[in-house]
């Protein structure tokens, strides 16, 4: 095995030494189980930052790739993986105590299927790869198992779940039964040339249902929002940013770049994916807005993010694509913070209510300001980094001659302005709050939401750090080499 | 090095000011120091006509072309000077001890630094970039410091704003990719070269006028984008009016003769019948609405919203006499605006109330308050001797030969004006002492601390109306050049 593997290999033996610590070790280790776990996960991350190349051995050619995308992507997922884990580390489970162990230990599993999902070359590996993923969510989801609202998260989320993973595995075999395999290079070579053969199209179909469920696009979406307040914070911040990345990049895979964006069938599938973002945007956007508690408002948002990048995806191209890569780093980069004070407020408060967030502005000086510019990153207002991404999705939109979808995106993206406006009204206009809870943030919130928000100023005004990543993910154009072999 | 110190002054006085050094003298230093970079700027660009800081563009073709470019020449020299005044009298006359007087003047100063970075931009990202730096700033003042319907009106403003941007930025993502794709660039220079080398087509150019039309003219208050203007003015808090009706609408102007101007010269003459028919609409129908209205603050901001039909008529003149006039009242209105919304705001202050029935007899209570009042006035009525005038003069003389109709209705609107602002006047100052005039502790200004602000603005608007060259003469050249084709 080559190190290639790495990141997944470290990180199942991470998940699964955290948890033998938490029950074979003495006492005095295992107080010490959340830093262990905290610097597991930054470990991994460093070690997968190292700039060495990994070539892949040829015997798992068939099912993984190595390339640019997959490099940019890992990553990603190990800096959710962290913040997860710091999260985890803070997060009241109440009576469950006493398996917290296992609380920080399972998020590793979920981001090795990650890893693995992004460079998946063939559906097979895609499927084995989700349902590590799967599996695992349904376990944290309803991991607060003394809280009827996180049991009733899980469920659901087993069920639409389930659903998708139907969706998934019927899209696999008819693709299968249409095209003959399943592997993404082979699908482009046999259907290269080709006019769009119906199996395959309703292949294509089912797949883009069970991706949308992932990445809650409507008309898929209607179990976020439940989760999302349900689960416990850290889960939350897990699937809004980790999962829905991982469903946009497998869409960027196979519809973006892939089998399914070749001639006729991107064509065909264009409208389709315009379509699904407008409707993404619109209802994400709109729904967002009433919203009171903090953790479905972060849903409905996400949805709309997720429009806005499927928007981009069914511009088609390469600018589409690499669209679609800034957009999900600069959604990291709001949302983990914006999450992560959030936690901070469910820790004081015990709800994750907007009302907690009256007057905080003048006592958290620091970490609301950087959750203000955190949040005015995701509105996509200058000069924060939400507003160049944003910019790419309009200016990818216009250049494909999209104008329905141009005026939709336009007009949501102002709209969506409210979304982010009502909590900073809160923290600065309305009155104090009647009940101040006699302990502060802790001190670390300051530096880690002050230098957030500095990071998100500092990225929009130099997006060209952004448009760096997007090109090495574009690079090699995985198409062509899927060709050349 | 001039230049970045301009916006890097106010932001290291946001940061003291946050770490707690004294709010107001903290900011009012940081803005008069302010002036000494953009004097030395400003013998720069008399000199040799323009100084730029920053990187020189590069030819080769990038996929995001921003440059953070700043640059200053003889057009943004009386814009650039416009602010550092405004800024200096707005913070001058901002009340010191006010509630949450921290993020009071850290706001006031973002707005200035906004409108500071926009005026110095030459790369069309930033310029929109730091334009909208000022839009959470001016949410933020209205809402919590504001008097009236504040959250009313903070939202409309805000709405109506980002909307305007948003078909703002359509319009320059347009500008820039209806360039053939080797050509492209951020840069006014480079786009102004390439425009004029190979013309845009007329179908493009009209789409393009018309979006840079209601993009630009909704953050400038033209008929029938203007509604949020009168009522945001009056809830704001006067020394946030003064910026934003002072300096922030100029945006729109400058930006109009920056883009819309040089890079649709065929668009624009196209739909300048449309651009005289708003026209005409902000001077009859506003400054009808004007008359109608019992509130001081409302007055000034329907007058403020009034003159910018003027304004418009010198820009659709297309003779370089009638761009510098235009130039010259945008100045005037600036400095005649933030006069008279300072002024407005000391009457409130002291007694409690701008409804002009309830005021009356203040000539004799505090004849130096009365003082500015007129100036205020005559100057925004277009008395002569003062910047109005000399605007108003040359765009009616600029614009007599392509719209003699117009400038007939420009002239009855000087007539609105007047009867409005006499009305205000004479039940302001005049007539019996009304009790809230001759409540207790209605005291006058006090000495030069309280005038000084007030003095600076009036004899600004005297110096610009004696010799208006200062303004236009050293713009000339770059008017010039705007209109060859």
């Amino acid at each position: 095995m080559s190190a290639w593997f790495c990141p997944e290999i470290l990180l199942t033996l991470a998940g699964v030494g955290l948890i033998l610590v938490d029950t074979l070790a003495p006492e005095q280790v295992r107080r010490r189980t959340p830093l262990l776990a905290l610097l597991a996960a930054m470990g991994i991350l460093g070690w997968s930052l190292w700039p060495e190349s990994r070539t892949l051995p040829t015997s798992w050619l068939s099912l993984f790739i190595s390339d640019g995308l997959a490099a940019v992507f890992k990553p990603f997922f190990l800096f959710c993986l962290v913040a997860v884990v710091g999260m985890a580390t803070r997060y009241r489970l109440e009576a469950d105590e006493a398996v917290r162990g296992e609380f920080l230990a399972l998020p590793f599993f979920p981001t090795a299927g990650l890893c693995l999902l992004v460079s998946a070359r063939d559906f097979l590996a895609v499927f084995v790869a989700l349902e590590l993923v799967s599996i695992s969510l349904y376990l944290l989801t309803a991991f607060h198992r003394t809280k009827p609202a996180s049991l009733e998260a899980g469920i659901k989320l087993l069920v639409m779940g389930g659903l998708s993973t139907g969706f998934l595995v019927m899209g696999i075999a008819w693709l299968y039964a249409g095209a003959g395999t399943t592997e993404f290079s082979k699908l482009l070579l046999t259907q290269a040339g080709t006019g769009a053969n119906p199996a395959v199209l309703m292949a294509a179909g089912l797949i883009l249902a069970g991706i949308g469920f992932k990445v809650a696009a409507v008309p898929f979406h209607a179990w976020a929002p439940d989760v999302y307040e349900g689960s416990p914070t850290p889960v939350t911040a897990f699937l809004a940013v980790a999962s829905k990345a991982a469903g946009l990049i497998l869409l960027l895979r196979v519809f973006g770049i892939g089998a399914f964006a070749l001639e006729s069938m991107g064509e065909f599938f264009r409208p389709i994916l315009l379509t699904l973002g407008i409707a993404t945007v619109t209802l994400g956007t709109l729904a967002a807005l009433p919203q009171r508690d903090f953790k479905r408002l972060l849903a409905y948002s996400g949805i709309a993010h997720a429009g806005f990048m499927i928007l981009a995806l069914g511009t088609g191209g390469e600018g589409g694509v690499g669209t679609v890569v800034a957009y999900l780093w600069a959604y990291l980069l709001a949302s983990l913070p914006v999450l992560l004070f959030v936690n901070e407020m469910e820790r004081l408060h015990g709800s994750t209510d907007l009302r907690h967030l009256d007057g905080i502005g003048r006592r958290e000086p620091g970490p609301s300001l950087g959750f203000t510019l955190c949040l005015l990153s995701m509105a996509g207002l200058p000069p924060l980094v939400g507003f160049p991404v944003k910019l790419a999705v309009l200016a990818n939109l216009w250049n494909a001659g999209e104008r329905p979808a141009l005026v939709v995106a336009v007009i949501m993206a102002v709209a969506g302005l409210g979304i982010y406006l009502t909590p900073i009204r809160a923290m600065y206009w309305e009155r104090e709050a009647d009940a101040i809870p006699a302990r502060r943030f802790p001190p670390f919130l300051f530096w880690v939401m002050v230098m957030a928000g500095l990071l998100n100023v500092w990225l929009g005004f130099q997006p060209q750090e952004l448009v760096r990543l997007a090109e090495k993910s574009l690079s090699p154009l995985p198409v062509l080499e899927a060709i050349r072999e | 090095m001039c230049l970045p110190a301009m916006l890097v002054i106010p932001l290291l006085a946001v940061g003291l000011i946050a770490l707690g050094s004294r709010p107001k003298v903290t900011a009012l230093w940081a803005s008069v120091v302010n002036c000494i970079p953009g004097c030395l700027a400003s013998g720069g660009v008399l000199r040799s006509g323009e100084i730029l800081f920053g990187p020189e563009p590069i030819p080769a073709r990038e996929v995001f072309p921003a440059k953070f470019i700043l640059g200053m020449d003889g057009l943004s020299l009386s814009m650039v000077w416009l602010t550092l005044l405004v800024t200096v009298a707005a913070i001058g006359s901002a009340q010191a001890g006010i509630k949450r007087e921290k993020e009071y003047f850290i706001c006031l100063l973002l707005i200035g630094l906004g409108a500071l970075g926009a005026f110095l931009s030459v790369d069309l990202f930033y310029f929109f970039t730091f334009h909208e730096v000022a839009l959470v700033p001016t949410f933020l003042l209205v809402g919590i410091w504001g008097q009236g319907d504040r959250a009313g009106a903070a939202w409309r403003m805000t709405v109506y704003l980002m909307l305007g941007s948003m078909v703002l930025l359509m319009g320059l993502i347009g500008l820039y990719l209806s360039l053939p794709e080797t050509a492209r660039s951020l840069d006014w220079r480079v786009l102004g070269e390439t425009v004029r080398a190979n013309p845009l087509s007329p179908g493009t150019q009209r789409i393009l006028a018309a979006l840079l039309l209601i993009g630009f003219g909704t953050l400038v208050s033209l008929v029938p984008f203007h509604s949020w203007a009168p009522g945001g003015y009056a809830s704001a808090p006067a020394p946030a009016a003064m910026l934003h009706a002072g300096v922030l609408k100029k945006f729109g102007l400058y930006g109009l003769m920056r883009v819309a101007l040089p890079m649709t010269p065929d668009g624009w003459k196209e739909i300048g019948w449309i651009v005289g028919l708003l026209l005409a609409g902000n001077i009859l129908y506003l400054g009808l609405a004007a008359l109608q209205q019992r509130d001081f603050r409302w007055l000034l901001g329907f007058s403020s919203a009034m003159h910018m039909g003027t304004v418009f008529l010198g820009l659709i003149s297309g003779t370089v006499l009638g761009l510098a006039g235009a130039l010259t009242l945008m100045v005037g209105h600036g400095l005649s605006a933030a006069l008279g919304f300072a002024v407005a705001g000391e009457i409130s202050r002291r007694t409690g109330t701008s409804w002009m029935q309830d005021l009356g007899g203040l000539a004799q209570r505090a004849p130096k308050l009365w003082f500015y009042l007129m100036v205020a006035a005559m100057a925004s009525m277009g008395l002569p001797g003062l910047a109005n005038f000399a605007g108003e003069i040359m765009i009616f003389f600029g614009a007599w030969a392509a719209h003699p109709g117009l400038v007939g209705i420009a002239a009855w609107g000087v007539v609105l004006s007047a009867v409005a602002m006499l009305r205000a006047v004479r039940a302001i100052a005049f007539g019996a002492m009304s009790p809230a005039v001759s409540a207790e502790g209605v005291a006058d200004l006090q000495g030069i601390r309280e005038t000084w602000p007030l003095a600076a603005l009036s004899l600004a608007l005297l110096l610009v109306g004696i010799v208006p060259l200062v303004v236009y003469g050293p713009a000339q050249p770059v008017l010039e050049r705007l209109l060859t084709p």
